[in-house]
């Protein structure tokens, strides 16, 4: 595994190197205002991203993101423990929750702003976390569904407590609880962004738009990359907790497979 | 296993020619003088009061007279409207004066080709101004120091003239925080109470004040009574390749907005057609004035005032921009 490990960083980079070098050489000669040579955005890079501004645009609008996607984790995986394990309860849900998820949240933006205010957090963390909420959501639903039957009515019979079944099944369900948190993190940073676009002076969606409406075009595209990088930077810190996490379950599946 | 390196190079060179297509060519001259028959122009405008002028003098056949086919394309801003027109997708756009410097100050090449939209010089009679809720402690823009106002951009016209109008009154324009929303949004931001007041243009304004807000300041013309606020321009590249074209939009232009002005009935009639404006509302709103010259002073001072509010990192060039 150690060993592995300078060939897989290799291969992580690989096509990264390729794609910057691709942009850097096609970028280097070009008179278009709204695609300024790379080295350009990368010179402008150091000199937007200052305290400043990750202080007071990055900074809130991460703390905006944690706090709404930790509020739809807490209330998707406790909902959907509920709605998954009645088989009744399900019938009744699954209507509403359709409907609610083909909603999506930036059209409920100016709504929810009625509801909670125009200018507070209130109305960005709500916005994350009702976009969050649904994968989280659906995914523990089918998660709790598709546990062995044999294994309910056993603990049943064993008449473990209700604690233990609880955790019986949280284990069960939480490879798809996990499915479902990684495409809500993605989905929380676009919410975060969108969010921003309506009642905010200040946060990384509004900055990068302030950028585009002053035709600072090199500061532009030095946030749309930020943006990327944190993506990815949430990316790696989410599969470290899911490898933590999650170490029984790949014991299983190797177990599983034989290996 | 001798199937792989052509594999990876072949979806290497798909990714290069992606991306090289899509950084390369900015702009083909679509509509430019072609053989006969009328040129095809397309120009982007924003759906609001201000350029009534262009779509009744699309029906009144003045650009037609011209040799000019005009299609109207709606656009959210300025900001929008501009890549628009550098790209060669617009012939022409409508923006808002400081967005103009803005892109000048940044090396956009860009050409006012005409003038826009001005302010009525009347205080609270203008078809832009600050409003507050009746109940409001805010009197006077001095009271705007030290609170929250809605604009619907950060950073352009709107600030720097709340701005100028608050520094006349006394107070600190510094000390006002700024938060963007759309305008039909700070009417119901201000009556929640979300902010201390709000700066809408027309028919905003009367939507408004029809709820009970009221008006503070008239932010226009409180800055200089001929302010112009709005223009419409092309691309340097595009005046300089098609001077028939554009002096042919500009004696259009201005032909129709004399008649705006000569037939306000008929200019609010129109606004029904492009905008969801109530009947009532249409019938009581303020109109802007549609003078046919720029008003180079008011121009120069709402860059003296972009310049003191820090907008802009380079100077714009005024003779190079205005016509």
């Amino acid at each position: 595994m150690i060993r592995d490990l300078p060939r897989r960083v290799l291969t992580a980079l690989g096509l990264p190197a390729v794609l910057v070098a691709v942009w850097w050489v096609s970028s280097a000669h070009s008179t278009s205002f709204f695609w300024p040579p790379l080295s350009t955005i990368v010179r402008a890079f150091p000199q937007t991203w200052t305290a400043d501004p990750l202080l007071h645009d990055v900074l809130p609008s991460l703390a905006r993101l944690t706090a709404g996607y930790l509020a739809a984790l807490a209330a998707g995986v406790t909902a959907g423990l509920a709605i998954g394990s009645s088989r009744t309860v399900r019938a009744l849900c699954e209507p509403a929750l359709e409907f609610f998820r083909a909603i999506p949240p930036p059209v409920l933006i100016p709504v929810i702003a009625l509801f909670t205010g125009y200018t507070a957090w209130t109305a960005k963390v709500v916005t994350i976390a009702l976009g969050c909420l649904w994968p989280i959501l659906l995914n523990t639903v089918e998660g709790v569904r598709s546990m062995d039957e044999v294994l309910r009515d056993t603990a049943r019979s064993y008449r473990l407590g209700r604690a233990a079944t609880l955790t019986m099944v949280l284990r069960g369900a939480s490879p798809r609880i996990v499915t479902g948190a990684r495409q809500a993190l993605s989905i929380g940073v676009i919410l975060m962004v969108i969010s921003e676009l309506f009642g905010a002076n200040r946060g990384l969606g509004a900055a990068i738009v302030q950028f585009q409406r002053g035709f600072a075009i090199p500061q532009m595209w030095t946030g749309i990359i930020l943006l990327g990088l944190l993506g990815v930077t949430l990316s790696v810190l989410f599969r470290l907790v899911e490898h933590r996490t999650m170490a029984w379950y790949r014991g299983v599946r190797q177990a599983e497979r034989g290996a | 296993m001798p199937r792989h390196p052509t594999v990876r190079l072949s979806a290497l060179v798909a990714v290069v020619a992606v991306l090289v297509s899509a950084c390369g060519s900015e702009s083909d001259d679509a509509g430019s003088t072609a053989s006969t028959g009328p040129t095809a122009v397309t120009v982007g405008v924003i759906p609001i009061v201000d350029v009534a002028p262009i779509y009744l003098g699309i029906k009144q056949g003045f650009f037609s007279a011209e040799g000019l086919n005009v299609s109207l394309q709606t656009a959210q801003g300025g900001a929008a409207i501009v890549p628009a027109v550098m790209s060669g997708q617009y012939q022409f756009g409508f923006s808002n004066a400081t967005s103009l410097l803005l892109a000048d100050s940044k090396g956009l090449p860009l050409k006012v080709v005409s003038s826009g939209v001005a302010s009525t010089g009347e205080p609270g009679k203008d078809f832009g101004a600050v409003i507050v809720k009746a109940d409001s402690p805010i009197k006077s823009a001095a009271d705007l120091a030290g609170k929250r106002v809605a604009v619907n951009t950060l950073k352009n016209i709107n600030t720097t003239t709340v701005n100028e109008v608050v520094r006349q009154a006394g107070g600190d324009p510094a000390t006002i925080s700024y938060v963007e929303l759309p305008f039909p949004d700070i009417v119901s931001a201000v009556a929640k109470g979300d902010v201390d007041a709000g700066q809408v243009v027309e028919p905003f304004l009367t939507i408004a004040t029809g709820q009970g807000d009221r008006q503070v300041v008239s932010n226009y013309a409180g800055t200089d009574p001929n302010l112009t606020i709005g223009m419409y321009f092309t691309s340097k590249e595009y005046a300089a390749k098609n001077p028939k074209v554009v002096a042919g939009f500009t004696a259009a232009m201005n032909k129709s907005m004399e008649y705006a002005t000569a037939h306000p009935d008929e200019a609010r009639a129109i606004l029904s057609t492009y905008t969801k404006i109530d009947a009532t509302v249409q019938q009581n709103l303020v109109l802007p004035k549609w003078p046919t010259t720029v008003d180079r002073d008011s121009v120069q001072l709402l860059t003296d005032l972009g310049t003191k509010d820090g907008l802009f990192s380079k100077q714009p060039d005024l003779d190079g921009l205005l016509p």
